[in-house]
């Protein structure tokens, strides 16, 4: 069978799954599973993704990271971006209440800006959002929660426009994201292929002519030649293909990866994130002009 | 649906026979309540070894250490062991970061030799693709090659455990399966250079067992709580605890990620891990008493004061090399030459 199709098979198999092949169900692989069938057209086993998320949403619209843990509550991008997109698939409203509930959500949430301080790089007074509750914010939680308002219309909301800022400030100067910070008492830090991946798929579309953006995608570029590990790749080839600078070889590679994966148990979270890689267009483009009804940037804007 | 997760409190630890089967590492340090460990057991043995290779016949001497530090063979057998290396943002450009490979591999040998079940479990601080810390660490071949099994500690399920050391504000931890399960926990850091807190070693190591998926990419749950305070809270809160110390080849300056290599040639291992840490402080030529979570560990934790640590191997004081540290206010004031302390 040819690979991407025993990889559909077996992502539909294994939804919802977690981390690990017999781990618990865990909610950003079972999101990332969910918008990876979305974008294959398996509505059906996507929606398993999506009702698997609606039932462990909390009261107060958040995602926690598993059944058993409704906190901390960062997947609640996902489960938007996975919602999102079944609607798009099904041209439906399915999961719009569970949207709108995750959605005042995240807008509520706020990562903790610090002042500025002399041997930190970054600007700590801007707000994304956090990993956990009342911690500072991130790259990766802040470009999830970014790709999730943008795909529902939020391009423009001061939440997002901030976020994005966030992200082009938190980017080094040669190009490439550390987790998070940028300088630290006059050292730059190392460079990482997920976080970058991630701060790219965040920037995608936005007008802005920062050079560290250029140099960022030039670093996917060299560091995705050198063989990396699984999540790693995926994230690299995402953000490159957010840009429209899918490698030719991107097939090739996770091809490799892939036939080695499945050689051993493979988990629902890399199987999604092979999936989303492999997606024959980029399946998370952000959708500014099918904001979903009632989403309007004015509504959301009031206070 | 997910399993419900755990409470450690519900777990059973270490009974009466098991801490008598281990004696003589109880005599290091192993006491059922761990904040008791300082008070009851004011003294500690801490083993240091010199002109170690990372090619060279380390299960022999960790074994060696391990036996002069008080631990009895018997008290492993069947017994959970998780082995806690430092894996916190590996590249291979820079080895000296992270614990390595051969010495894991090493203490594996030794606890399984001692009919321990032993597994290698970590979380990495800064990095969420963890296939790549294994990669780039150089551990993910060591362990397939010595078959080991590695687990994953930020994405396993979790138990609650209450905070056992009440130095901060957290009310409890959530631990990963393997370590609320273990029945013993051996930190195996890197002897580096923290340019927050001076020195970082088996006690800082161990912010490691907590699981990324609750407390971040970086742990910033704890950093907000406070780092020297949630280093005290952790160590008090888990279970038995054993530090085996690389520091073959260390890190000097901006550590505990950019530092430069510093070759020293040690290992150091014991069962109280506060005496280990001041230990491995003087070897740096820095002053435990004032590196800040060393300081809140007196007396809570273990001894940190020279008179009350039994070296057995080598004396620090022959081993002794002043590591460099960055020249910033709160790290200046670690320096023993800053105190007109012999730092040899």
């Amino acid at each position: 069978m040819d690979w991407k199709r025993d990889l559909v098979e077996r992502l539909r198999k294994s939804v919802p799954g977690g981390y690990r092949a017999a781990g618990p169900e865990a909610s950003e692989p079972t999101a990332l599973a969910g918008i990876a069938l979305c974008a294959v057209g398996e509505l059906d086993h996507a929606q398993r993704a999506g009702n698997w998320l609606a039932a462990i949403q909390s009261d107060d619209g958040s995602v926690g990271v598993s059944a058993a843990q409704p906190t901390p509550c960062w997947p609640t991008s996902l489960a938007i971006l996975m919602w999102k997109a079944f609607g798009e698939g099904n041209n439906a409203d399915d999961y719009q209440s569970n949207i709108q509930h995750a959605i005042a959500w995240a807008l509520a949430d706020r990562g903790r800006p610090n002042k500025r301080q002399p041997h930190v790089g970054h600007d700590t007074t801007l707000v994304g959002w956090s990993w956990a509750a009342d911690t500072h914010s991130w790259i990766e939680p802040t470009a999830m929660f970014v790709l999730a308002l943008k795909a529902v219309g939020l391009s423009q909301h001061e939440r997002t426009r901030e976020a994005v800022r966030l992200l082009v400030d938190r980017l080094l100067p040669a190009g490439g994201c550390n987790y998070g910070n940028t300088i630290v008492l006059g050292q730059t830090l190392l460079a990482h292929v997920q976080p970058t991946g991630l701060a790219m798929m965040g920037l995608a579309g936005e007008d802005n002519g920062d050079s560290r953006i250029a140099f960022s995608l030039d670093y996917l570029e060299r560091k995705l030649a050198s063989e990396p590990t699984t999540a790693s790749l995926c994230y690299g080839l995402l953000g490159l293909a957010a840009h429209n600078r899918r490698p030719a070889e991107a097939d090739s590679w996770l091809s490799a990866v892939y036939e080695r994966v499945v050689s051993q148990e493979v988990s629902l979270y890399t199987l999604a994130l092979l999936a989303l890689a492999t997606a024959d267009e980029y399946p998370l483009s952000p959708d500014q002009d099918r904001a979903l009804a009632g989403l309007s940037e004015k509504a959301w804007n009031q206070p | 649906m997910n399993q419900p997760h755990q409470n450690l409190e519900d777990t059973p630890r270490l009974n009466r026979r098991t801490l008598l089967a281990t004696g003589g590492v109880a005599l290091g340090g192993l006491l059922a309540a761990p904040w008791l460990r300082g008070v009851l057991r004011p003294r500690a043995s801490v083993f240091i070894a010199a002109n170690q290779r990372y090619d060279g016949s380390l299960a022999a001497t960790i074994r060696e250490g391990l036996l002069a530090v008080g631990a009895e063979p018997q008290g492993f057998r069947d017994k959970r062991v998780l082995l806690k290396p430092n894996m916190v943002e590996p590249t291979r450009h820079r080895p000296h970061m992270t614990t390595h490979p051969a010495v894991i591999v090493a203490a594996a040998e030794v606890f399984r030799g001692w009919g321990a079940i032993v597994t290698v479990g970590e979380a990495p601080g800064h990095v969420r693709d963890t296939e790549m810390a294994l990669a780039e660490s150089g551990v993910a071949a060591a362990l397939a090659e010595a078959n080991v099994v590695f687990a994953d500690l930020n994405y396993e399920e979790v138990a609650w455990c209450r905070n056992r050391g009440r130095q901060s504000m957290l009310r409890g931890f959530w631990f990963p399966r393997s370590v609320a399960e273990a029945d013993y926990i051996v930190s195996m850091p890197k002897m580096k250079t923290h340019h927050w807190m001076g020195v970082t070693a088996s006690m800082k190591n161990l912010y490691g067992v907590l699981p990324g998926i609750q407390y971040g990419w970086p742990k910033n749950v704890l950093h907000h709580a406070g780092i020297p305070q949630t280093v005290v809270d952790i160590n008090a809160s888990l279970p038995s605890l054993l530090t085996i110390v690389d520091g073959i080849d260390c890190m000097e300056g901006d550590g505990p990620i950019l530092g430069s290599l510093k070759r020293m040639g040690l290992l150091v291992m014991g069962a109280n891990l506060p005496a280990v840490d001041a230990t491995i402080a003087r070897i740096m030529g820095l002053v435990p008493e004032r590196v800040p979570y060393l300081a809140l560990a007196v007396n809570r934790l273990g001894p940190i004061d020279e008179s009350r640590i039994d070296e057995r191997g080598e004396a620090w004081r022959e081993v002794a090399s002043p590591f460099e540290v960055l020249d910033e206010p709160h790290l200046r004031q670690l320096r023993r030459d800053a105190l007109g302390l012999s730092v040899t």
